[in-house]
């Protein structure tokens, strides 16, 4: 019995994990490529899960409204890199943390001031099947939120392997001088990544507010941080530590939650944080920082 | 006499590739001293082995008899040996004096002088003294400006200013003539003659053959990490090995 | 002076000291997004002893302003082995798991918060938030603050000169620990009660951003943050629910306009060297 209830936390803490994971590989694009710790991402990431429930509300078809989502978290990161990114270029490195941060605060006013502060209650759009393995129950949206979140960082782990552009990318999260000496058009690719990074964490907010049906205002703070402490944990820039740590913080929210408290949550999953930060600053698959030449 | 600097057996590799090989050589006090080579012959290395920005792989390095080959760097420029850097090194956030300031630290560690209100005080013995130091070198109208916007000759002329004031009796100078217009090279020759009048002993990385010649009564030569040939300039000059390490590169 | 007024003018007086706390460690680049956390320390500490222990107030106070700073000496010394935006993100870590910790914590109220006995007035609190001014004044003018903007701007050279960069960078920490453990000791008797809930992350990371706004080259810049992140908020209230809307907007213009903060020391030179200008033209 025992057993088998680990079993089903273990499965609870990696469809989680896989939230978590979504966030930490969009955080992990900016900081490897860009050296942004971009702190509208949860913004965006909540705006995913709200736009898409006030586009349904207002009675559009749900894949319309997800599409709407996806495109308004799309344009408000264009923003981000136009006014908190691109002028504080050779500025102090906390300056464009502050300005994002500032996105942030707009974007969790804003949807406080059209909808109110309480959560609401996301339309239940999965049918509530459960796949039942041994004793395990696996629900339908959970085990599809997983598959699409694992297609998806599969993807973007081949793009940046094997395209050219994928290239050109890897080279500029190698040293963004050379990458403008070999001729690679950062204007372009800059605001491509922002738009990359906002997908990934409005979809992660599509499959929050899909799995868990419920959707606020304030909805991207936990899940965003958490996002951070994944990316840190798994290494930064890292987009397989980014999924190794998703999934570790995951599992680390809901086992001590189930067996300890859900008091403790924070004491765990950033306790974990900090001794990895202590130990191993890298993270898990990082790689160390080398000390500069004079 | 111990000397200024001794340097034996050095060796240093960076991911296996070999950066200095069984380096030795000796400064001894008061002879003005010039490391010369061709580009990536390792002279920079030498100062940043010698400084402890990198640690050596084997060998020792003795700063006026104490060994300082795993001392930590902080703790170096206690031994009396300071330097300058190649491409400036100046805190941009700083005001020229306080650039200078920063430089007489090592002169200045109790507790008490961390948390004397110096600025309170117009003419506070640091700022006298920093200000005398710039006058000499006749930067003093620049004193109060930011490093950042100043132009590169005074930033040069500043980074050997603020070397000078750590008291050290022992001066390794990074290319100190480079991009410098001929008329700032003859204030540094002088600037430098007055140093060593002092007593100060100098080692000096240099590109520029007549300005080495001016100053130095030794030369090291370096070529890919190795010593080949030491000696007065005149003589290092007539060396085959030097002739051929310098074909294609510079005159000597 | 009426209720409003001075009700305004104590949280003006937290925010000045939360913001020094702040400052101190970012003087010298780092960036510290745990504040709140070494806040609650020094409110809980403290309320403790006055509570627990019947100690006197000038006593229990510096106590736990002194807890929070060896916390921030002992914590300071791994973690600042780690730089840039790990560091930033080690401190939001010890920040959340600090108040996750007080929050679990049965002896003092836990969840249900933990309520104060002893009481200090607006007046005790104005002195405490001028005492820190005063002591961040005297710091400015010594060797200690040139190190830190020394250790900031180039930590290699420092390091060849002799400044003891690690030093330099655990005391900038430890010192500002203290200064938000000092604020929170006032904080937890002027209210009359702590819930580990009031120090969460965006307390750290408001901090952080009215001390960015009024700017870190001088030791006036977290002052000017800290009165116009209080008082303007005040003074939008007429817009009641757009306010931090709007507030948010002009943060990041401001930061995109002048990333440097508000005041700078270009500033401050260009304000001193217009008087002695018109005074030798008249002459």
């Amino acid at each position: 019995m025992r057993g088998s209830m680990l079993a089903q936390q273990i499965v609870n803490g990696l469809m989680l994990g896989a939230i978590y994971m979504l966030m930490a590989v969009a955080f992990t694009l900016a900081i490897g490529v860009l050296n942004f710790l971009n702190f509208s991402l949860p913004g965006l990431f909540m705006l995913g899960g709200m736009v898409a429930y006030g586009f349904i509300k207002f009675g559009w078809p749900t894949l319309f409204a997800f599409a709407a989502a996806l495109a308004v978290a799309a344009l408000v990161s264009l923003l981000v890199e136009r006014f908190a990114y691109r002028p504080m270029q050779g500025g102090d490195p906390e300056v464009p943390l502050v300005s994002s941060l500032g996105f942030l605060v707009l974007l969790e006013n804003l949807m406080l001031i059209y909808f109110g502060s309480d959560q609401q209650a996301f339309p239940a759009l999965v049918p509530d099947l459960n796949l039942r393995l041994g004793g395990l129950v696996i629900g339908i949206a959970q085990l599809g939120s997983l598959a699409l979140s694992v297609l998806l960082v599969l993807w973007l782990s081949w793009f940046l392997s094997s395209t050219s552009t994928g290239r050109c990318i890897r080279t500029v999260a190698e040293n963004r001088d050379t990458a403008v000496l070999m001729g690679i058009d950062t204007g372009r690719l800059v605001p491509m990544l922002f738009i990359a990074s906002a997908l990934l964490a409005a979809v992660a907010g599509l499959l929050f507010a899909v799995n868990y049906q419920q959707v606020s205002p304030f909805m991207g703070e936990g899940v965003g941080f958490k996002g951070v402490a994944a990316m840190i944990v798994g290494g930064m820039g890292s987009i397989w530590g980014a999924v190794l740590g998703g999934l570790l913080i995951g599992l680390a929210e809901v086992l001590s939650i189930s067996f300890i408290g859900a008091d403790v949550v924070n004491i765990t999953v950033y306790g974990l944080l900090l001794v990895i930060l202590i130990l191993r600053p890298q993270g898990l698959l990082g790689r160390p920082a080398t000390r500069e030449k004079l | 006499m111990t000397a200024a600097l001794s340097i034996q057996g050095l060796n240093k590799s960076f991911a296996g590739v070999r950066a200095i090989t069984d380096l030795s050589f000796e400064v001894p006090k008061g002879v003005t001293t010039a490391l010369i080579g061709p580009n990536g012959a390792g002279k920079t290395t030498v100062f940043n082995l010698v400084s402890g920005v990198y640690g050596v792989d084997a060998g020792t390095i003795t700063a006026n008899g104490v060994d300082i080959t795993h001392m930590p760097s902080r703790k170096r420029i206690s031994t009396g040996i300071a330097r300058s850097f190649q491409n400036i090194r100046l805190m941009s956030h700083l005001t020229v004096l306080e650039n200078m300031l920063v430089g007489q630290h090592v002169r200045n560690t109790s507790l008490r002088a961390l948390l004397t209100p110096y600025r309170l005080f117009p003419n506070h013995r640091w700022k006298v003294e920093a200000r005398a130091a710039l006058a000499e070198s006749g930067l003093e109208e620049w004193a109060n400006e930011t490093v950042g916007a100043l132009p590169y000759g005074v930033r040069k002329r500043i980074d050997l200013v603020r070397a000078t004031l750590a008291g050290a009796s022992v001066l390794m100078l990074d290319e100190p003539a480079a991009g410098l217009n001929p008329s700032e090279t003859n204030a540094l020759r002088d600037h430098l003659k007055a140093l060593m009048a002092k007593g100060i002993t100098l080692l000096v990385v240099e590109h520029d053959m007549h300005f080495v010649d001016s100053i130095c009564e030794n030369v090291v030569v370096l070529n890919f990490g190795e010593k080949i040939a030491e000696g007065p300039l005149s003589q290092v000059r007539q060396n085959a090995k030097v002739r051929e390490a310098y074909i294609g590169a510079e005159e000597v | 002076m009426s209720g409003y007024l001075t009700g305004v003018l104590v949280v003006l007086a937290f925010n000045v000291m939360a913001a020094y706390a702040v400052y101190l460690p970012l003087a010298a680049g780092q960036l510290n997004l745990g504040i709140a956390g070494f806040m609650a320390i020094g409110a809980y500490a403290s309320a403790f002893l006055t509570n627990e222990y019947a100690w006197p107030m000038w006593a229990a106070i510096p106590v736990g302003a002194g807890l929070a700073g060896l916390t921030g000496l002992l914590i300071g010394i791994p973690v600042l082995r780690t730089h840039g935006i790990y560091l930033a993100m080690a401190t939001f870590a010890l920040g959340q798991v600090i108040s996750a910790l007080f929050l679990n914590l049965e002896v003092v109220g836990g969840a249900a918060g933990y309520p104060v006995s002893d009481y200090v007035g607006p007046n005790g609190v104005f002195l405490a938030a001028a005492a820190v001014v005063v002591l961040m004044l005297y710091l400015s003018r010594t060797r200690f603050a040139l190190y830190l903007t020394a250790v900031k701007s180039d930590p290699t050279v420092a390091d060849l000169l002799g400044v003891s960069v690690r030093g330099i960078q655990v005391a900038a920490f430890a010192l500002g620990a203290a200064v938000a453990g000092f604020g929170g000791a006032f904080y937890a008797h002027h209210y009359n009660f702590v819930e580990a809930q009031h120090f969460n992350v965006l307390l750290s990371v408001f901090t952080v951003l009215y001390v960015l706004f009024g700017g870190t080259q001088t030791v006036w810049g977290p002052l000017v943050g800290a009165a116009f992140f209080t008082l303007a908020p005040e003074l939008l209230r007429a817009s009641d629910q757009w306010r931090y809307a709007l507030f948010a907007v002009f943060i990041i213009v401001f930061m995109a306009i002048r990333p440097q903060g508000l005041v700078t020391t270009s500033l401050l030179r260009f304000a001193r060297r217009k008087p002695a200008a018109e005074s030798s033209e008249a002459a």
